[in-house]
């Protein structure tokens, strides 16, 4: 059993904000938990208290139920695989992968066995008397991954541990990792900026921003939604079109201007009194909006504005429309009948929208 | 940074390339004639023709400057029986050997002990760099002080203690005046390698410092199996450094002992000196043969440690 | 608990006796520059009281160390001028323009670096004579720029090769020349370099000994290290005075390290990191 649980854990460095703060996460035993933010968020400090390399300035930390604030990293049963592999040049692979048994008085002849298993796993057999400048990214990274597997840890600490690598690499990569979780079955958190790897790999994502926790759920959940803007415009590419619109009075519940119209059917009026006479933040995934006005059958929105930018990436096409003073991305099929310039309507269904409050920034809930 | 010139024709080539310079229009000779020329000049005249000429000076006895006197290999043939220069050769190689690995040991010592983040590391760094600076004069004059048979501070201190059986005549003494003047060769020494090592320490990538922890090392574990071995390049660059160094050493010597007491510190710099300014019969000629020896063993032995030390791999991060 | 404290306690012990160990000497020495020759001899350890502030005065007009010091300043300021000027225009040369030889120029230079003096020294000698140049300033400034040079072209052709490209090719093409690249780019932007390859042979220069006794027979010439050697020699009893002559001719350096530290440092270690 390996769950990891944070409670209220802050760090702090000196008198400025507090990089990490007042972080509340629970981790199954097992899961695969995400931790997913743009650079400076505090993802990276957060697995680092969990590791033991960076102290914790308040707050709990606990693994299985032990509080583990004050045990020093190399005794909290943990393996890390470092953005920058740490392998040390000095030691064949060999070496780098037997080290850390070496150091903790494991048996030679469990060692051996170890290192020749994990290195039949990752493909590193023929690299083994190698020191690592001799190595591609893709193999120090599978030796990274080596040292932490063949110390058999409650639980695996990733470190953006693909973004040195090319795009080709760090799809198959991100394959293998997958594969070692079912594998091995362990509770596995992993720090990255990149959604895509955030959508594919975890069971759960948590979504930091600014050393807080902003959501944390399922990818789906996530994904559909979002818990406030900055969740909604993260995750999802191109990002989410937000507009702000003037809430309307009247029988349906409309938020418009010139340019765009939103119907807001999935909220009771009463949830939307409050905002009635000022302005709301409405979201609309670019994927669900067509070309075209909208059917008369099914309750819609539409934009309407002047065509910006087109662009045709093969499987796919984005169209840019200026709606106003607002810019609305659209996601669609490989034939688009339209050019740069004209005047075009967009239209999507009433389901597809998001409201959000435009002082907190955060998601006004679907009702019905 | 220089190229790394080893053996075969492909590295002398690589000499004669034009340079790594940006500019690929290509320069009149003028400009690199005014830019270079100076330089050139003053290396010609007082480095590189010098050289060559006390070479040739090692053919001649030269008592009257205006009138050298050709003995062809002469003044080698009386060097190889030269008792003086073979005691020479041994001190000064003793030196050049033990002293640095004292020097950079030290050094990498008081590199941990800041390393482990003392307070007053900055002072404590300046503190431990000032004797560095201090001229070889300054120097050897304090310690010819402080080595006072009567009333110098090692000696009091050891009388002090009730080690009084210890204490002598650290110069006066054959058997111990070449290892007092290696000691203070240290002191004066250890700041510089210790402020390398320091900076070679934090420029090591934290995260494998880090990988260590968790790989359950200690300070001891992380000293033994990362610090020091992925520090290698940097403490035999500055052994060879030392090395080269000492190999050169003449203002400590000539001012403490003068080569003495009985020839236990002559070093060949110091009787280099001797036979060209300070000798009963005034020739030239001999001490430009030992400087010419000398010469060949400095290049020699610097390009066998070089080899010898650096031809495993580079640690490379 | 208790063995880390014992052994942070005996960190601390070693960084206290190895601050004493390496500034003691130098301590002593100041307190004895004023002191009397008597009262050292009373009690060699003891604080000076009172200060005798005038051995200063003393040393530096009766026993002429202000000659000394006034020679030196003259050699070391002359040289180290004439060597920043040469040795960064050749620098700048073998960093920035491709000819021929170049890195075999530059692997000459700094090959020479390892040379003993000696097999310099003799000739040296004899060329100085026969030019007339022995026994004078000029000679030995001469002497001291050729003994600097590679080093400081070593250390400064690293540095001006790091210059990115980009702001020569902006300077072409806004028209300047290549003696006003040199004077308006490189000498400014390459400051920091310059200034530390100054320090470092300032103090290199000040201190060094060899060629200054080789080359200087005459008394009123002399340089500090010299001087102060020659001093002891005479007069080797009156311990008083010659601290007094020690602490004048370590004053510049200890005025420079108190200044410039950081800059000092590194430029004695640059090169030896690897």
């Amino acid at each position: 059993m390996a769950t990891v649980q944070l409670d209220a854990v802050s760090k702090s460095y000196g008198s400025g904000p507090l990089a990490v703060d007042n972080v509340n996460l629970s981790i199954a035993d097992g899961e695969f938990m995400v931790l997913l933010g743009p650079s400076g968020c505090g993802k990276s400090t957060t697995l680092r208290m969990i590791a033991g390399i960076e102290s914790i300035s308040a707050g709990k930390l606990s693994i299985n139920g032990r509080v583990v604030n004050n045990v020093p990293a190399r005794d909290r049963d943990i393996a890390m695989v470092f953005q920058s592999y740490a392998l040390y040049p000095h030691m064949t692979v060999a070496d780098n992968l037997a080290f850390g048994l070496r150091r903790r008085a494991v048996p030679k002849p469990e060692i051996a066995r170890r290192v020749r298993e994990v290195a039949d796993l990752l493909g590193l057999t023929p690299y083994l008397a190698r020191k690592p400048s001799a190595l591609s990214g893709g193999q120090r990274q599978r030796v990274a991954l080596g040292r932490a597997m063949v110390r058999e840890p409650q639980v695996f600490l990733f470190d953006e541990p693909l973004s040195n690598l090319d795009a080709a690499l760090r799809v198959n990569t991100r394959n293998e990792l997958i594969r070692q979780h079912h594998r091995l079955g362990s509770t596995m958190i992993y720090v990255t900026h990149d959604q895509v790897e955030a959508m594919t790999m975890g069971s759960r994502i948590c979504v930091m921003n600014a050393g807080r926790v902003v959501q944390t759920g399922s990818p789906l959940e996530v994904y559909w939604n979002p818990a406030d803007t900055f969740v909604a415009r993260f995750l999802g590419a191109p990002p989410m079109n937000l507009l702000q619109l003037p809430v309307g009075t009247g029988e349906r519940l409309l938020a418009s201007n010139d340019s765009a119209t939103v119907p807001l059917t999935l909220w009771r009026p009463a949830t939307l009194a409050p905002y009635a006479g000022q302005s709301l933040i409405v979201g609309v995934r670019a994927e669900d909006v067509r070309l075209g006005p909208p059917p008369d059958a099914t309750p819609s929105g539409w934009f309407r504005g002047r065509i910006d930018a087109i662009e045709p990436l093969g499987a796919e096409t984005l169209v840019l429309v200026s709606a106003g003073a607002a810019e609305v991305t659209a996601r669609l099929g490989r034939d688009v009948p339209a050019r740069v310039g004209e005047t075009v309507t967009l239209s999507f269904d009433a389901a597809a929208v998001h409201l959000f409050d435009p002082a907190t920034t955060t998601a006004i809930t679907r009702e019905l | 940074m220089p190229q790394q010139v080893g053996n075969g024709s492909a590295a002398w080539r690589r000499l004669l390339r034009p340079g790594t310079g940006g500019d690929t229009s290509g320069a009149s000779w003028l400009v690199l004639l005014l830019f270079l020329g100076p330089a050139l000049l003053v290396f010609g005249a007082m480095t590189a023709y010098p050289m060559v000429r006390t070479i040739c000076d090692s053919f001649f006895t030269i008592d009257d400057p205006d009138k050298p006197i050709w003995v062809g290999l002469a003044n080698y043939v009386t060097l190889a029986g030269d008792g003086t220069f073979r005691r020479a050769v041994v001190n000064t190689l003793i030196w050049s050997v033990a002293a640095p690995v004292l020097d950079v040991g030290v050094g990498l010592l008081l590199a941990l002990c800041l390393y482990a983040k003392v307070p007053f590391t900055r002072f404590l760094r300046v503190a431990w760099f000032t004797p560095v600076l201090l001229s070889y004069v300054v120097v050897a004059i304090v310690w010819l002080w402080l080595y006072n048979y009567d009333w110098g501070i090692v000696n009091v201190l050891f009388r002090a203690i009730g080690l009084g059986g210890l204490a002598s005549a650290w110069l006066g003494n054959p058997h111990l005046a070449l290892g007092s003047l290696i000691f203070i060769d240290v002191w004066k020494w250890a700041g510089f390698n210790m402020v390398v090592c320091l900076a070679a320490i934090h420029s090591l990538p934290s995260e494998v410092l880090e990988a260590a922890e968790l790989d359950n090392c200690g300070w001891g574990g992380k000293l033994r199996f990362v610090i020091v071995p992925m520090l290698r390049p940097t403490l035999l660059n500055l052994y060879i450094l030392a090395f080269v160094a000492k190999m050169k050493v003449f203002d400590l010597v000539w001012i403490m002992t003068q080569g003495g007491p009985l020839w236990s510190t002559e070093t060949v710099s110091t009787y280099v000196y001797k036979r060209a300014f300070a000798w009963n019969t005034f020739d030239l000629g001999y001490p430009a043969a030992i400087a010419s020896v000398w010469f060949g063993v400095v290049i020699v032995t610097v390009l066998l440690l070089n080899r010898l030390l650096r031809s495993r791999e580079r640690v490379e991060f | 608990m208790l063995s880390r404290a014992f052994s942070r306690g005996g960190l601390m012990a070693i960084l206290v006796a190895y601050t004493a160990f390496a500034g003691f000497p130098f301590l002593w020495v100041g307190t004895m520059s004023l002191r009397t020759t008597t009262e050292i001899a009373y009690n060699h350890y003891g604080w000076p009281s009172p200060a005798h502030w005038a051995k200063f005065r003393t040393a530096w007009i009766d026993s002429a160390f202000n000659t000394y010091f006034a020679n030196s300043a003259a050699v070391v300021i002359g040289s180290v001028a004439v060597i920043t000027l040469v040795g960064s225009a050749a620098a700048h040369c073998l960093a920035r323009y491709r000819f021929p030889g170049n890195r075999l120029i530059y692997f000459i230079l700094f090959s020479s670096i390892i040379l003993p003096p000696q097999i310099v020294l003799i000739a040296v000698y004899q060329t100085l004579v026969e030019y007339n140049l022995y026994d004078t300033l000029w000679g030995l400034g001469l002497v001291y720029v050729s003994l600097q040079l590679p080093l400081t072209i070593y250390l400064l052709e690293g540095f001006f090769a790091r210059i990115p490209q980009d702001l020569f090719d902006a300077a072409k093409v806004d028209g300047y020349g290549d003696f006003e690249i040199f004077f308006r780019l490189v000498l400014p932007v390459g400051m920091p370099a310059i200034a530390t390859t100054v320090i470092l042979n300032f103090i290199l220069l000040w201190n060094e000994f060899l060629f200054a006794v080789v080359l200087i027979a005459d008394d009123d010439l002399r340089t500090l290290p010299v001087g102060i050697q020659r001093f002891m020699g005479d007069h080797f009893q009156d311990i008083g005075m010659i601290a007094t002559g020690v602490m004048i001719s370590v004053l510049p350096v200890v005025v420079v390290y108190a200044f410039f530290s950081e800059k000092l440092i590194q430029g004695m270690t640059a090169g030896a990191v690897k």
